[in-house]
């Protein structure tokens, strides 16, 4: 019974991480039609900020994490319209070209971190690294309750920005009907590049969490662009509400598989269920999806 | 298919070509070192695995991000059967290992490739790294130490058989999509799906079958790589990098075209050899891939083989691409 409270609450804090890392990405497919493959590029990328970022300049990742969000929200910014002028071109497929798009950009980014940090495996430490709260039967890692506290602020901010300010307002509108939010004087491509921006600093910062939590290697990246995937996929792809049941589920999923399966076939029924998913309710759980 | 006596020239002048082309890839051996050979025969391994990519990606509309789940079961294929315990010749490994592609590929497109693409493309992505996790643990693939083959150290049988392979998938390929019912078919919902399911073209049973086509393709590339490499492991035959490359060699040459497959892949693979040659190893080659894909995307969306192809021909397909959105 111990064990099972144990592997719950690992899964719920894990499941926390996975929203952060999700919200991004159904963000941006719904404001820009895009699935970007380039998720887990933005984890690995984050990762490997905050790592240079403890070595270099001795910044712990719970304050370097703001840091790295400006910077990539920056670099995402830019980005943001070339995605727009291909996902609004007039190509024979612009959807599939964007798609490729993000390809290459993932494909640019595992190969660079390979190229110029090779295979090695690389710690991120922090202040609560090692710590331990201990509540009754429970073992709880300090880091990792911080960081599950951290990528909740994260998510009620995201939350905060969508529903309480005008920006939200116009990015929603923009999620609902592009042509429309654009003759109601919503500047959509602004409003995309400001998306995808917001998509690429969140996402990183959730690597940041992810990093200091396990650790950060170039092959990371495909790993958790699956994990968004599944997410994306059970929530209904472009469903930002119905990503917090997904990330939640998936989170125990795999905590219980790790436990009560063993780890090396975690991944392997994490596909296996995002294969069903798609067969059975390829909508998503809740129906929701485009 | 050609009663217009134009049309009837320009089928004999290109068949003309291919046969010129054919016989001097045969002599091709006679005239090249060995190194140099095994190049050759990895640049016709990579045209045919481009050429059928394309038959998905360039022609039914739908990117597949997993189809080195299919070059694996290919080389998985032929090595188990090869393995003492059974002992079945290379050739006779042919036949089964295109059948399990074929069964696997309608399974997986069935079901996704009614939905939007970008779904097919997660579910094939998904497929391909769940079979790499299957190919590790199980007992039959022999798990992360791989699978020896019987060896065979012929290059000019690798060569005649890659030729052979490349040859028979760009001709049938061209053959079945320029000239019968079925290219129509296939281009016809590529074009326009909503219109074409108007005239009652049973659009998702094109799309499974041209899907099988493709996935048969690339598990014979496989069986040919097994016997040729000699051993095979999870990462080598299911890695994503196969998947990466087959990819950004259809996009460099041109989706949905012909031979742009096929020009694509010699040039990536010419340069892939390049790299390999000079530095010793190929890490620096994944982010060029990478950057091929964007730039290519950006700035020449009809692939290298645009540049060719004649200014009027070029805008008539252009229009023609544009007419249908």
């Amino acid at each position: 019974m111990d064990l099972f409270l144990q592997t719950i609450i690992n899964g719920v804090l894990i499941g926390g991480i996975l929203i952060s890392l999700t919200i991004g990405f159904q963000l941006t497919f719904g404001v820009l039609h895009v699935i970007d493959f380039a998720v887990g590029g933005w984890v690995m990328l984050g990762g490997y900020a905050a790592y240079w970022l403890v070595e270099l300049a001795g910044i712990d990742p719970f304050i370097s994490i703001f840091l790295v969000f400006a910077l990539f929200a920056l670099i995402g910014g830019a980005i943001g319209p070339l995605i727009y002028h291909v996902r609004t071109s007039r190509y024979a497929r612009p959807d599939l070209m964007a798609l490729a798009f993000t390809f290459g950009l993932f494909l640019l980014m595992r190969g660079g971190a390979l190229w110029l940090w090779s295979y090695n495996s690389r710690n991120v430490e922090s202040v609560f690294s090692g710590e331990f709260l201990t509540l009754g039967p429970v073992t709880i890692p300090l880091l990792r309750l911080s960081a599950f506290l951290m990528a909740i602020v994260i998510c009620l901010g995201v939350f905060v920005l969508l529903y309480r300010t005008r920006f939200g307002m116009a990015v929603r509108a923009v999620a609902q009907n592009r042509d429309h939010a654009g003759l109601m004087g919503v500047n959509v491509k602004r409003v995309s590049a400001y998306v995808y921006g917001l998509y690429t600093g969140i996402t990183a910062s959730a690597g940041v969490l992810i990093a200091t939590i396990y650790s950060v290697n170039p092959s990371v990246g495909i790993r958790y662009t699956l994990f968004a995937f599944f997410v994306a996929v059970l929530a209904g792809l472009g469903s930002v509400g119905g990503v917090l049941i997904a990330g939640l589920a998936l989170g125990l999923m795999e905590s219980i598989v790790s436990t009560y399966i063993g780890t090396r076939y975690s991944l392997l029924v994490v596909f296996g269920v995002l294969f069903l998913v798609l067969l059975v309710a390829p909508k998503g759980v809740l129906g929701r999806g485009i | 298919m050609a009663s217009n006596p134009d049309k009837v020239r320009d089928y004999l002048f290109r068949l003309a070509a291919v046969v010129v082309g054919l016989i001097a890839l045969a002599f091709v051996p006679a005239f090249i070192d060995p190194y140099s050979l095994r190049i050759v025969t990895g640049a016709l391994m990579w045209a045919g695995l481009a050429c059928a990519w394309n038959i998905v990606g360039g022609y039914a509309g739908y990117i597949s991000f997993g189809h080195s789940a299919f070059f694996g079961i290919g080389a998985y294929t032929t090595a188990i059967l090869m393995q003492s315990g059974i002992g079945m010749p290379f050739l006779a490994t042919l036949v089964p290992s295109v059948i399990v592609a074929m069964i696997v590929a309608v399974i997986i497109g069935g079901p996704t490739m009614r939905l939007r693409g970008a779904y097919f493309a997660i579910a094939t992505w998904a497929f391909s790294e769940m079979l790499i996790q299957l190919a590790t643990v199980l007992d039959v693939t022999g798990g992360t130490g791989g699978l020896s083959v019987p060896a065979y150290l012929n290059e000019f049988f690798f060569y005649y058989t890659m030729l052979a392979a490349a040859a028979a998938s760009f001709l049938g390929v061209w053959y079945l999509i320029e000239y019968t019912r079925f290219g129509f078919r296939l281009k016809a919902l590529r074009d326009h799906e909503p219109a074409a399911e108007a005239m009652g073209i049973r659009t998702n049973l094109v799309k499974v079958q041209a899907f099988a086509l493709s996935a048969a393709i690339t598990a014979l590339f496989g069986s040919v790589f097994a016997y040729w490499t000699t051993f095979i492991d999870p990462q080598s035959v299911l890695g994503p990098d196969i998947t990466d490359q087959m990819v950004v060699m259809v996009l460099l040459g041109g989706l949905g075209t012909i031979w742009g497959p096929a020009l694509g892949a010699v040039v990536l693979w010419t340069t892939n050899r390049y790299i390999w040659s000079t530095f010793g190893d190929t890490v620096v080659y994944l982010p060029i891939l990478g950057l091929i894909i964007a730039m290519v995307v950006l700035f020449l969306p009809n692939g290298l083989i645009s540049l060719f192809v004649g200014r009027r021909r070029g805008r008539e397909l252009i229009s023609r691409i544009l007419r249908k959105f």
